[in-house]
């Protein structure tokens, strides 16, 4: 007797019910000394509580790093993490980069062609030569 | 796009519990929205304090709705005529108002044909359904869970948004098509999706060279997409049609049909 394997019965689609959003974490990582920091220090102060404020969603955290660059990482659903560094980086910028975390869906980047995945069978079915009726040449 | 679909269910919701005995009948029921809208503006305080929980249900996707409830906010903008004020919904703060998403205006009722009303309960009866929507003159076709990746970064939407697609070359089912002339009506069909975020791809390096130099040049693009989820795709019965105002009339040549697979 081989042993079978459980089947998945369903596939997740986020969105297509309710929609959640695949970033659950982000951490903000600043060096107090530094001055690649400055920027960062900055965004703290200002910009971050309202971003935090218009994503509840997200964890949001903020740790001191000493003598390194400044950092941010988001922690997605699927378990991968993105990070992204804002050296030198003004707070405009800062926020920016703290927003294509927050979009990102967490997978690893891909280079796809076709638009549409689909885990649906084909609607039409697949063509057959046996089905139809015939058509004159 | 999305607060269209605020809009609609927010219509057929009032068109079912509280047009029927409106004061001023309008001519044509079928061109709905800022006209339904007017009503609901006019009638909302009544309808609502007197029922909180309306009979009837909000409207086939009642998820549409809940995403996004600042929507039902609108602006109210004076029209050229005094005694009229136009609503439009204001669904992102940012955007300015001339380029608010503004609800289609129908100046006539649907028509549809005898043929077409004959054969849509066929279509309409057989799920699942596909729906090959146009976006930029392309076509993508379309199954309820679809994941979409489109191929440029869509400006002004943002996660979470729910759109409406209302631009059409076919619907069909498994045995039946609905073919448009080139495109289908959008008061026949609903295709919602859902923004779930935005993709990158990897970074893409060309080497640029040119003759008899030692230099290379390296070009980089990292482009961004907008991903999406395909929520529903719903075919209309010939009941709802006929309900929001649809006027049947003869067969023409031109008319979109319903071709059966042979």
């Amino acid at each position: 007797m081989p042993v079978k394997g459980i089947r998945t019965v369903t596939a997740a689609r986020n969105g297509v019910g309710a929609f959640i959003l695949q970033c659950k974490r982000l951490d903000f990582h600043y060096c107090n000394f530094g001055g690649s920091s400055r920027g960062m220090l900055a965004f703290l102060t200002q910009t971050l509580p309202a971003f935090a404020r218009e994503n509840p969603q997200i964890e949001i955290r903020v740790s001191p790093r000493h003598q390194k660059h400044p950092v941010i990482k988001g922690q997605y659903i699927n378990g991968r993490e993105k990070s992204i560094c804002v050296r030198n980086l003004e707070p405009e910028d800062i926020l920016k980069k703290a927003m294509i975390l927050k979009d990102a869906s967490g997978d690893k980047l891909k280079r796809t062609k076709k638009p549409i995945t689909s885990l649906n069978e084909s609607v039409r079915g697949i063509w057959s030569p046996y089905h139809g009726d015939l058509r004159g040449v | 796009m999305f607060s269209r679909s605020v809009l609609r269910s927010l219509a057929s919701d009032l068109r079912c519990t509280a047009t029927y005995s409106s004061a001023a009948p309008l001519p044509q029921r079928a061109c709905l929205y800022q006209t339904a809208l007017l009503r609901a503006s006019q009638q909302e305080p009544s309808s609502q304090s007197s029922t909180p929980n309306p009979d009837t249900p909000l409207s086939a996707t009642p998820r549409a709705q809940t995403s996004q409830p600042d929507a039902y906010e609108g602006i109210k903008v004076p029209s050229s005529d005094p005694t009229t004020t136009f609503i439009i919904p204001q669904t992102r703060r940012d955007v300015p108002i001339e380029k608010q998403p503004v609800a289609p205006t129908f100046d006539s009722p649907l028509k549809v044909t005898q043929s077409l009303m004959s054969r849509l309960p066929h279509l309409v009866g057989q799920s699942p359904h596909y729906v090959v929507a146009e976006l930029h003159a392309r076509p993508y076709l379309l199954t309820e869970g679809d994941h979409i990746r489109l191929p440029f970064l869509m400006p002004k939407v943002k996660t979470g948004d729910i759109l409406r697609f209302n631009r059409a070359s076919a619907l069909g089912s498994r045995d039946f098509t609905l073919k448009g002339s080139p495109h289908v009506d959008e008061r026949i069909f609903e295709c919602r999706v859902r923004v779930t975020g935005v993709e990158s791809e990897p970074l893409r390096i060309k080497e640029k060279t040119k003759r008899r130099q030692r230099h290379t040049k390296t070009a980089k693009s990292k482009h961004r997409y907008t991903i999406m989820r395909v929520m529903d795709v719903r075919i209309k019965t010939p009941e709802e049609l006929l309900q929001e105002g649809a006027v049947v009339v003869e067969d023409t040549e031109e008319a979109t049909k319903i071709e059966a697979k042979s």
